[in-house]
């Protein structure tokens, strides 16, 4: 099963120029972000390696990772001034040019640590070509997640001390099979246990409004990155 | 999901299907949505694309912030219309509609990105052509998008888009030869002949280097496009004579993986070598960022 599934993950992204992996792959990266920080960070450390290190200025990387973490889009006008609008928003966001290799062995990579409301998460992206992105690791709430990468993906966190939790999961699970979306799944145990999982899905298909909004019902905690 | 061009000309000459209308029932099948609803979203690029192409060759043109790059697609154009021009009128309008899209994104505006920003002006420019010379319907510069789109997924999925881990081969060697076979299919051919026209398309391009001045999108990459586009039409025309490419498609993409995967890190996407690294090049660079 190919990275690029999609007629339209080569026939697009529209987009603010001027780089695809740069660029629009970069503002998908803050909207992953944006996502796994549940809105807007209060301060974000954006680490770039290889060619991110290297041309992140010229393509214009800064602000486009900076405006998908303020949730635009990339074809979104405001783009460019993206980090202007998040000074302004009081919205602390710092870049770093690593010179060592890239973590997750890719030229294209960036790693987010990210703050908001006293809560740290960070994750590991790579921009693959075309607008395309992959997220390799989320680190977050006690969970240090490694997925494959390709979007999109859904975690769901299972809590024992809900007595309905099991049910619910399942019920998940059968409705994710029914639409032939999952193509991998995996369990990340809470790495200071107090019996939390958080269960991983990687989708073949993006999830419909109303998919998502009857599995947000069933699961206590659900993130899907798209 | 064809996991080679063999297997999607394949499919298409079995069921006598043109290989547009096999990635547009593929896109159907694999997310779920209509016809309509996947036509028109196609029909939307495509006039992303010709809005880009038409900016950026009106008036004087469009002007990147750096001020490295814009202004010449205009040139070209004013030249095209007042004095008879070397390589033809349909190739230097060809060339306009490629360069226009690539001074637009260059200079932060909308552009489609066919597969990549850095190569979006080589697929319009292709369009342009067949729109000037062969009168291309509406309905067919959106199937050239399709089947563009189908060559595109499997030089993506078995080798790579993004001058990064690439080279410029891999960006607008692959805008070239999609575009190269979506001309094919537009002027009649069979889906064979449009896999010769990808394999020359990309056998001409290949070993590009990827090194952008001052890590810009802008020098070389906006006359690239040129060449991308010419090419592509050269390499229609000769597997619409009859002419083939010895080296079949598919051994053509694992050729330009494996060069690009042989490439120096300078001259894959890091502004390091190259063009990028010449005393001009690096002089750009002082002066875009002061460092």
């Amino acid at each position: 099963m190919g990275k690029y599934r999609s007629v339209f993950d080569i026939i697009g992204p529209v987009m603010i120029g001027p780089s695809s992996s740069h660029t629009a792959g970069a503002v998908s990266i803050g909207r992953i972000g944006h996502i796994l920080a549940g809105g807007i960070p209060d301060r974000a450390v954006i680490h770039h390696y290889e060619s991110f290190a290297r041309t992140h200025k010229g393509h214009g990387t800064d602000y486009a990772i900076a405006s998908g973490l303020l949730g635009l889009a990339p074809d979104d006008p405001k783009v460019p001034n993206a980090l202007a609008i998040a000074c302004g928003m009081g919205v602390d966001i710092e870049f770093i040019e690593e010179d060592g290799d890239s973590p997750i062995h890719h030229p294209n990579t960036a790693v987010l640590d990210m703050e908001k409301d006293g809560k740290v998460v960070s994750f590991w992206a790579c921009s693959i070509g075309g607008g395309t992105i992959e997220v390799r690791r989320i680190r977050m709430d006690g969970y240090d997640m490694r997925p494959s990468g390709l979007l999109p993906m859904l975690f769901i966190e299972e809590n024992h001390s809900r007595s309905d939790s099991d049910k619910a999961l399942s019920t998940v699970e059968a409705m994710l099979g029914r639409g032939g979306h999952v193509m991998q799944k995996t369990i990340y145990p809470k790495i200071d246990g107090e019996g939390r999982r958080m269960i991983g899905f990687e989708l073949e298909h993006p999830l419909s409004a109303d998919q998502q909004d009857e599995i947000d019902v069933l699961a206590s905690r659900l993130i899907y990155l798209h | 999901m064809f996991g080679s061009i063999a297997e999607l000309v394949g499919a298409a000459e079995k069921t006598g299907t043109p290989i547009s209308e096999l990635m547009i029932q593929q896109e159907c099948a694999r997310s779920g949505r209509t016809r309509d609803q996947v036509w028109s979203r196609m029909s939307q690029d495509l006039d992303v694309m010709l809005a880009a192409a038409k900016k950026g060759s009106e008036g004087r043109g469009v002007f990147s912030k750096t001020g490295l790059s814009g202004g010449e697609a205009a040139l070209l154009d004013r030249y095209r219309r007042s004095r008879t021009t070397l390589s033809g009128d349909t190739m230097v309008g060809a060339v306009v509609a490629a360069m226009a899209t690539n001074e637009v994104n260059a200079a932060m505006g909308v552009i489609c990105a066919t597969p990549t920003a850095g190569s979006s002006g080589t697929l319009p420019g292709v369009i342009n052509a067949l729109r000037e010379r062969i009168d291309l319907s509406r309905e067919g510069q959106v199937r050239c998008l399709f089947t563009a789109g189908a060559f595109g997924l499997v030089t993506a999925n078995k080798a790579m888009i993004a001058g990064a881990t690439g080279g410029c081969q891999a960006e607008v060697g692959s805008a070239s030869a999609m575009a190269a076979a979506a001309a094919v299919e537009a002027a009649g051919g069979d889906p064979a002949t449009c896999a010769e026209a990808f394999a020359m398309a990309l056998s001409n391009l290949l070993g590009l280097v990827c090194d952008p001045v001052a890590g810009l999108v802008e020098v070389p990459c906006i006359k690239r496009n040129a060449i991308g586009t010419a090419n592509a039409l050269i390499c229609a025309d000769i597997a619409l004579s009859g002419g083939t490419s010895k080296i079949p498609a598919d051994q053509v993409v694992a050729a330009m993986k494996s060069i690009g995967e042989a490439m120096p890190a300078s001259l894959r996407e890091t502004g390091a070598g190259g063009l990028a690294d010449t005393p001009a090049g690096r002089e750009f660079r002082k002066t875009v960022f002061g460092e």
